[in-house]
């Protein structure tokens, strides 16, 4: 009786599922063709299963350099982000006073403001720091784009957090500052797993900065690596799949690895805090 | 040693400082900066001179510049409520227990992993008339597609519905979070009281989701204000500039050395994003309140 009942829930579900994937699935059989096919010719959408076209795409768009500067630029503003929100969220979460009170107002107000709006003075200061063309300086600028709803969310979890959770650690000789990294941070897994979903793929996925900051051929990015495919290639389309799908698969294999946690984290940082 | 013991027991007061040296660096200072530049004529080689509000006065006579406002918001009024109904909905239903129901989240949040530059040249793709997905689809089942991408009035809702494809996985995990969240004693308590699921959605789970709507709403104005990767990838602003949204605008001026004026139109965006968002908050405060 009961599995009758829930049989209709089925239909949706399947719908929602194929949504999403029709484009994956597209991008897929692009990618697959042979050059002379680029397009679908009539009910039968199986590709050709030509592989070359990826070491092509590997070779002539430079996606592996991209790959590599990518990995850099999203593992080293992810790390930082971690570590400056959560201190931060932890310092705002368990010793409210005046200052920090301002301080999380003036995140929550920045988190508005599009980064494109601070291009400009942005473009003179990262020139006269000598950033233009460098990992690290990416690295900070991402970092500081990703802070404010990481530090919105790390605050909140952390204000459900019990203070028993330190306070022993602390009773037994750590100063808060070391029961912090020793106690904890540990139980900030979930939530350090959302926020390194959510702005992983950010840094990951950013266009709008990169294609400022990083002009030169060897730093590019993978989307500006890809929208050069585009820009130049005119309409070799089974190539441009090729790259866009090495490109992203990074990103949706590390979404998978991490997601079970995502929801938790989520819950319990931004919807409960 | 004693010094050392001091030091590390006030430790905690600072744990904020990384966080508010980055954050002040690269985006307090340029944010200030940005408000000067935009009161003067710099084209970002020559010395800028002080014009005043002169960019903010000729951007209200700038008629392009009108096209993208009216198109910043349209896009906006389509996306922003469409991207939090069908969020609901999909939460609605993937927070029910079947078969698999992990599997088709990640799965419905998947698009939301992909570049929206790299998403967008794939629905280009399939919208291609003549060669694309969509056109041999229709082709089967008899139909004629049109060149949607081409003409003005059907670009920007292409536009706004690519845009909802990809990020509705997004809002829908927020509310997803937030029906997980809501304790079920509430809903065993209305059945017992005899509340069907009409009243149970009205009085306890929308009610319940004050926080997800919250930051829904937020983040998809937001979102939907400084749209750009998904034009840029779908019709580049065309044709003409009927799909042009503020953000690119404030991009192309920038590439055309009108620095000063650029940053005005970027100070005018940041407004348009503020007010709406200021409404909003004032409005759901109010909501909380009466609960």
């Amino acid at each position: 009786m009961k599995s009758t009942r829930n049989l209709w829930i089925y239909a949706p579900v399947a719908v929602m599922a194929l949504l999403s994937l029709i484009p994956f699935y597209i991008l897929l059989y692009l990618s697959l063709n042979t050059p002379s096919r680029t397009m679908f010719d009539g009910v039968l959408m199986l590709p050709d299963f030509h592989f070359a076209n990826y070491v092509e795409a590997w070779k002539s768009s430079k996606i592996g350099t991209a790959t590599v500067n990518s990995l850099i630029i999203t593992v080293g503003g992810v790390a930082i982000i971690v570590a400056a929100s959560s201190m931060a969220g932890y310092a705002i979460a368990r010793y409210s006073n005046k200052f920090h009170a301002v301080l999380f107002n003036t995140l929550l107000i920045c988190m508005m403001i599009p980064a494109i709006i601070i291009t400009v003075p942005l473009y003179s200061l990262m020139k006269s720091i000598g950033g233009i063309n460098t990992h690290w300086a990416m690295i900070l600028l991402m970092a500081s784009n990703g802070l404010p709803f990481a530090v919105f969310l790390y605050t909140g979890f952390i204000k459900g957090l019990p203070r028993e959770v330190e306070e022993s650690a602390i009773i037994d000789g750590c100063t808060p500052f070391t029961a912090f990294w020793r106690v904890t941070f540990h139980f900030l897994r979930p939530v350090t797993a959302a926020v390194v979903i959510l702005q992983g793929l950010a840094v990951w996925n950013n266009y709008g900065q990169a294609v400022f900051f990083l002009q030169r051929e060897s730093m590019r990015t993978i989307p500006l690596a890809v929208s050069m495919f585009f820009q130049q290639y005119g309409a070799q389309w089974n190539l441009m799949a090729a790259a866009s799908v090495i490109g992203l698969a990074p990103a949706v294999a590390a979404f998978l690895l991490f997601q079970k946690y995502f929801i938790k984290g989520i819950t319990a940082g931004a919807v409960k805090g | 040693m004693p010094l050392f013991r001091a030091v590390s027991n006030r430790l905690h007061y600072f744990m904020a400082v990384p966080a508010i040296v980055l954050f002040a660096l690269f985006f307090i200072y340029p944010l200030t900066q940005g408000i000067g530049i935009s009161l003067t004529d710099s084209n970002g080689v020559t010395q800028p001179n002080f014009i005043g509000l002169q960019n903010f006065l000729d951007f209200f006579h700038d008629d392009r510049a009108k096209t993208d406002i009216f198109n910043t918001v349209f896009f906006a009024l389509g996306s922003a409520p469409l991207l939090n109904l069908f969020g609901f909905l999909y939460a609605l239903v993937l927070d029910r227990t079947f078969k698999g129901k992990s599997v088709v989240r990640a799965l419905v949040y998947l698009p939301a992993v992909i570049s929206p530059l790299i998403m967008g040249y794939v629905w280009y793709f399939i919208l291609q008339p003549g060669r694309g997905f969509l056109f041999h689809i229709l082709e089967s089942m008899g139909l004629k597609g049109g060149n949607w991408l081409a003409e003005a009035n059907s670009a920007i809702v292409v536009l706004i519905l690519v845009n909802v494809w990809q990020f509705v996985g997004m809002t829908m995990i927020i509310y997803l979070a937030g029906l997980q969240s809501i304790p079920k004693e509430l809903y065993e308590a209305a059945e017992i009281d005899g509340a069907g699921s009409g009243k149970k959605l009205r009085y306890i789970t929308i009610p319940m989701l004050v926080q997800s709507i919250k930051i829904n709403v937020v983040t998809n104005i937001i979102g939907s204000l400084s749209v750009f990767e998904i034009i840029i990838a779908l019709t580049d602003g065309g044709p003409g500039y009927s799909t042009e949204s503020l953000s690119i605008y404030i991009l192309r001026m920038l590439y055309g050395s009108f620095t000063g004026y650029s940053t005005a139109v970027a100070m005018i965006l940041f407004v348009m994003i503020v007010i709406p968002v200021f409404v909003f908050m004032r409005f759901i405060r109010k909501q909380e309140f009466e609960m």
